[in-house]
């Protein structure tokens, strides 16, 4: 019994006992509470990048809670009744994203929040949202999906509303709150579907057994509701740009690995569970929202005056992109032309490139309203002559969203227009017209914020730590677009393939034979 | 037919919570539905689990005997309404505390005039 | 070292090593240009139709793409409308889709 054997219950266990942990620690002293933290952090990511080495060389990876043996997932009478963890390439490769996010949010974290205003409670809440999607993740059961799901709404829910002494927190912790607790309970109503009809909760058990009966296109169509209100779809995204704007830079950049958790599920729901009986008119849903996602998001973009808000609008303009990806992956799975898998690939690797420019960017905003006291565009302006390095790695994030060569954004935003170019032109000739609005809007806000002549501000001068976060998010961003071929060849290509084709071999995984 | 009657009920109190959160403007029947619909699907659930004739799942209750093949009812649906029912005062915990957050500073608890992040 | 993209092929360091040759083509040309540009003097100020240039002028933001904004206004406006901000919106919008997608589900 090695601690390697227990890798994927170690990811989730960690962060969660460290999160009731640290207030104690505080209780202690302060530096005590950011050493635990930063301790836990490492911890989770080296969890994370152990498990992700194990399934990208070996295999899916398999852990059975409650059994003699992690991989005895079948019960005596070879029902599989017990709790399962189990981590494909997707999984591994959605984990690996909040791996970056979280590190990425921590740091930053210890210097940006502040003592008096909560810091203990915030980066303890922070610690159970990286528990939650991580379990969300690596979960292979659909009532722990569920109940991974409500965790991090309640944690996000929280770090978002926590700084209570404000007037606009609370209103978008509430909006978002009940947004959440709505998709979470039509998830809860489905799994309540497929448990009635087939007396199991086990996604391989229960994906073997799914057909296209009635029930279950009922609980289909109620997973894809919440699914896709969690991801942010046109028009269930209005909480987005509330909870993004509003919270915290570290905040915002997990809620952005929240918001790709909730896209994974929906991979892993229509591509995995549902795979055996998928239909292309649920991949033409998924790609008609997307395009409206891309389009609708990135036109309110354009007139936002509160940079945390215009940022936000451009988050989930890229959450569009994924969708038609997938939309586009979904329509052809089963038939299996080549385009189909290459949009996939590019909806997944867009997530990761996703993932570090809006992630930087986030963080950027965050610096700004430090230096700046606010983030509203009609005052700010002149902060390159004091912020150089902020305003460097605000560019550096805009140009990567944007899809300018050679940044990482450009490479996948290429695959999806060629894969989706041959199932509509005119999809990706509107994909295309976005992109060039998103960095019109970009442009703007560089200019609005940074250029300029010099003004007095009332900020505070950034700390070390806060840029040390957002250095580790613009090397990914530098270091993806120059070696987007070893990334896609080891890390995307799997991943991809997982959904793909991978039905087969996750079933094989956990059911055995 | 009457065998049916249970989800009926999930589903009218499911469908009332959701009017509720269509038209009722106040925070706090805004609350009331989301627990209208928590306790339609926790019902669902519940009833999901009864097996007519059925026996405690627990082991030593099982009758002794010949008849092998007595039903016994799945422990599984009752573990989860537990842990949903769990979730949910969490999640309504939250909701009415942000709603009395609201309240102390805004001084209503309208939800067409909670709109200052809009646009 | 090529990254296929279902068409064609991306390969970044080519592009790089392209986009270095430009910049020097560039530079050469411009190095051939006139000699008699002086930092410093009034060469050096922006033209404002011969109007004195004002101090610490800065075009904000929100005045960038004014024209633009402008014409897109009916648009704009609608999706503005469209996020009303009140969470019964939230809520109907949700339903709505719900709808939508049992409808393309049950019919598939």
């Amino acid at each position: 019994m090695s601690l390697a054997m227990h890798v994927p219950i170690l990811a989730i266990a960690v962060p969660l006992l460290g999160a009731f942990a640290l207030p104690l620690m505080a209780k202690v002293h302060h530096r005590l509470r950011d050493l635990w933290a930063l301790v836990v952090g490492a911890f989770t990511v080296a969890m994370i990048v152990t498990l992700a080495v194990q399934v990208f060389t070996v295999g899916v990876q398999v852990y059975t809670l409650g059994a003699d043996t992690p991989d005895a997932t079948l019960g005596p009478q070879g029902f599989p009744i017990r709790i399962t963890l189990v981590a494909d390439a997707m999984g591994a490769f959605m984990a690996l994203i909040s791996a970056l996010l979280g590190g990425a949010a921590l740091i930053y974290a210890l210097g940006f929040l502040e003592e008096s205003k909560g810091k203990t409670l915030s980066m303890s809440l922070f610690l159970l949202l990286w528990a939650g999607m991580l379990g969300l993740k690596l979960t292979g059961d659909m009532f722990n999906f569920f109940v991974f799901l409500e965790l991090t709404s309640v944690a996000a829910c929280g770090l978002i509303g926590y700084r209570a002494w404000e007037s606009r927190p609370p209103e978008a912790a509430f909006k978002t709150l009940v947004m959440f607790i709505l998709g979470g309970l039509m998830v809860l109503l489905a799994v309540a579907i497929l448990y009635g009809e087939y007396g199991a909760l086990n996604m391989a058990f229960l994906s073997a057994q799914i057909g296209g009966s009635l029930l279950d296109r009922v609980a289909l169509g109620l997973l894809l509701g919440g699914l896709l209100m969690k991801a942010g779809a046109v028009p269930m995204h209005m909480w987005a740009p509330d909870a993004y704007g509003e919270a915290d830079a570290n905040t915002a950049i997990v809620l952005v690995a929240n918001t790709q958790a909730g896209l994974y599920a929906l991979f892993r729901v229509v591509f995995t569970l549902y795979g055996g009986a998928a239909t292309p008119e649920v991949g033409y849903l998924v790609t008609t929202l997307g395009a409206l996602t891309v389009l609708v998001a990135v036109l309110m973009a354009v007139v936002q005056t509160n940079l945390g808000r215009l940022v936000a609008y451009g988050a989930i303009s890229q959450i569009g992109y994924m969708l038609l990806a997938a939309g586009v992956g979904l329509v052809t799975l089963g038939v299996g032309p080549e385009f189909g898998r290459v949009a996939l690939q590019g909806g997944v690797f867009h997530m990761f490139n996703d993932a570090a420019c809006i992630g930087l960017l986030f963080l950027c905003v965050g610096a700004v309203r430090r230096a700046a006291g606010s983030g509203d565009l009609r005052s700010l302006g002149g902060l390159a002559h004091t912020e150089k390095w902020t305003s460097g790695f605000f560019l550096l994030g805009a140009l990567a969203l944007a899809g300018i060569p050679p940044l990482n954004g450009f490479a996948s935003k290429l695959m999806i227009y060629q894969s989706v170019f041959q199932l509509s032109p005119i999809l990706t000739a509107l994909a295309v017209l976005a992109s060039i609005l998103l960095l019109a809007v970009f442009v703007r806000a560089f200019q609005g914020a940074f250029l300029g002549p010099r003004q007095s501000m009332s900020g505070a001068p950034l700390s070390p730590a806060m840029l040390a976060g957002m250095a580790v998010l613009a090397v990914v961003v530098i270091a993806f677009g120059l070696v987007p071929d070893l990334v896609v060849r080891h890390l995307v290509a799997p991943a991809a393939e997982a959904l793909w084709t991978g039905r087969d071999v996750y079933l094989a995984a956990v059911l055995g034979g | 037919m009457i065998g049916n009657l249970p989800f009926v009920v999930c589903m009218i109190l499911v469908a009332l919570g959701l009017w509720t959160l269509m038209t009722r403007r106040n925070l706090i029947k805004l609350a009331i539905g989301i627990v209208l619909i928590e306790n339609g699907v926790n019902l669902f659930l519940v009833s999901l689990g009864y097996v007519r004739g059925g026996v405690a799942p627990i082991y030593t209750y099982a009758p002794q005997g010949v008849p092998v093949n007595v039903p016994m009812a799945m422990p599984t649906p009752q573990a989860l309404t537990l842990t949903s029912i769990v979730i949910g005062v969490a999640t309504t915990a939250l909701l009415l505390a942000f709603a009395v957050l609201i309240h102390r500073q805004r001084g209503t608890l309208d939800a067409g005039r909670i709109r200052e992040l809009r646009g | 070292m090529n990254l296929l993209t279902g068409e064609g092929f991306w390969s970044p360091l080519v592009w790089l090593a392209l986009a270095v040759g430009v910049a020097l083509l560039a530079w050469w040309l411009r190095s051939k240009g006139r000699q008699d540009y002086k930092r410093g003097t009034e060469q050096a100020t922006p033209f404002l139709s011969g109007e004195p240039m004002p101090e610490g002028v800065h075009v904000g933001g929100q005045h960038l793409y004014w024209g633009f904004v402008e014409a897109l206004r009916p648009v704009v406006d609608r999706l503005r409308a469209f996020h009303s901000g009140v969470v019964t919106d939230y809520v109907t919008w949700l339903v709505v889709m719900l709808a939508v997608v049992f409808l393309v589900v049950m019919l598939s």
